[in-house]
């Protein structure tokens, strides 16, 4: 059997073992989706790559820390990973400022059809919106990240953040209101100027 | 189905996502199409929905950086490398104590089976002369220091005990007598053993009697 198609706990096991293609596979299999979500929550990609850093370190360096009784791989390295990310904003100050890079290769559109002051624009945009999802406290963005940035259900969503479903929907209705809220006010923020000229 | 304001903040805005039934997301419709601060939210959240949708695609491909696999990786060699030094050195180990073993044994066999088949090769010791050797019957050789109770030989020269070897030996009592040693008659037949004293020369110088060989015997 190819390492591409064993099981996670089976690659952890060997990659516990000091298989490095089971082990790179591991990485490859779950890296994409716990960066995200580190991005997405902590809005700095240093942050995020430390993040995923440290979660497969422990992994390399305390395997038998996964217990298969408890769940799967994927979500014990989500575990991880959340703890870390809420470890790292109770440290970092609130309003972190816009990282130039965040955006550096991450759009797959085609940049020649766009005029620059679209792209601009957009760029602006996206960034404005980043902050109104950082200005949300921890619980209610990540209520917003799972549920709306990753469209996950709310089951899906509350299993990852470990509370009911209740709470995540609670949260959810909490967090649209104060991201609407703050959209609307960048939102009117240009418009309020350019009345003001 | 009817919805209320307070229904439509809680389900109404979650239509077209997959996460209400289909005649919640009629009810929520017809609900806003008859409450304005209702379809306000829902057309402030569809803005904002847009607006994340766009900060979702932009950070969709997200990727974590090669150098980080690198890291781990490298982390993962030296996790590694200890315990196969261990395994290594203890491999290494047991070979090489396995090996001593085979070598000590083959050495040990090899040893035996000379001393077994010529015993007298084995100690290069010199031939006993053949008027012993061809009626008697050598079976193994005594380190013994003791030479005390010796007879010695006629003709014997003077002999540093710790020159020669001793050499137990079965014979007739009659070969006593080619040694130049008197002999009784009556059980000159008889098989008796005696140790033997032999100079490094190959020379026997003297000879004495077992016990119980000795009791039946008499050289003089």
């Amino acid at each position: 059997m190819k390492v591409s198609d064993e099981r996670d706990d089976v690659l952890l096991r060997r990659a516990a073992k000091g298989d490095e293609a089971a082990f790179a596979s591991l990485y490859g299999r779950h890296q994409a989706s716990l960066y995200r979500y580190a991005l997405r929550m902590t809005g700095s990609p240093w942050a995020a790559e430390e993040v995923v850093q440290d979660v497969f370190m422990t992994l390399i360096r305390q395997p038998k820390k996964y217990d298969a009784e408890k769940g799967e791989v994927g979500a014990f390295l989500f575990g991880i990973t959340r703890y870390r990310v809420m470890k790292h904003l109770e440290r970092a100050p609130r309003g972190l400022p816009l990282d130039p890079q965040f955006e550096s290769g991450v759009t797959n559109e085609p940049v020649d059809l766009l005029t620059p002051a679209f792209w601009a624009e957009r760029r602006e945009r996206i960034e404005q919106v980043r902050d109104a999802v950082l200005s949300l406290p921890a619980e209610f963005r990540e209520a917003v990240v799972l549920c709306e940035l990753e469209e996950l259900s709310y089951e899906e969503a509350a299993q990852k953040s470990g509370c009911p479903i209740g709470t995540i929907r609670s949260r959810l209705h909490r967090g649209r209101a104060l991201l609407m809220a703050r959209l609307e006010l960048l939102r009117d923020v240009p418009r309020r100027a350019s009345a003001g000229d | 189905m009817k919805m209320n304001c307070e229904e439509f903040e809680a389900i109404g805005l979650d239509s077209g996502t997959g996460r209400v039934t289909p005649a919640e997301e009629a009810a929520a419709a017809e609900h806003a199409g008859k409450c304005a601060k209702c379809a306000a939210l829902a057309e402030s959240w569809d803005a904002a929905r847009a607006e994340l949708g766009v900060f979702a695609a932009a950070t969709q491909s997200a990727q974590t950086p090669a150098r980080v696999q690198m890291r781990l990786l490298q982390e993962l060699r030296a996790q590694k490398r200890p315990h196969e030094v261990y395994r290594r050195t203890g491999a290494i180990a047991v070979w090489g104590l396995a090996a001593a073993a085979l070598i000590v044994a083959a050495v040990s066999w090899q040893s035996w089976r000379v001393d077994h088949r010529n015993p007298q090769s084995a100690k290069n010791i010199p031939a006993v002369p053949s008027a012993v050797s061809s009626e008697s019957e050598s079976f193994s050789i005594v380190a013994d220091e003791d030479t005390g109770a010796f007879t010695p030989l006629p003709g014997a020269l003077p002999f540093a005990s710790e020159e020669g070897s001793i050499y137990q030996v079965r014979l007739q009592r009659a070969s006593l007598g080619a040694l130049g040693l008197p002999v009784n008659e009556d059980g000159a037949a008889d098989w008796i053993n005696v140790d033997l004293l032999v100079a490094d020369d190959g020379t026997p110088q003297g000879v004495r009697l077992h016990e119980d060989a000795a009791d039946s015997a008499t050289l003089q």
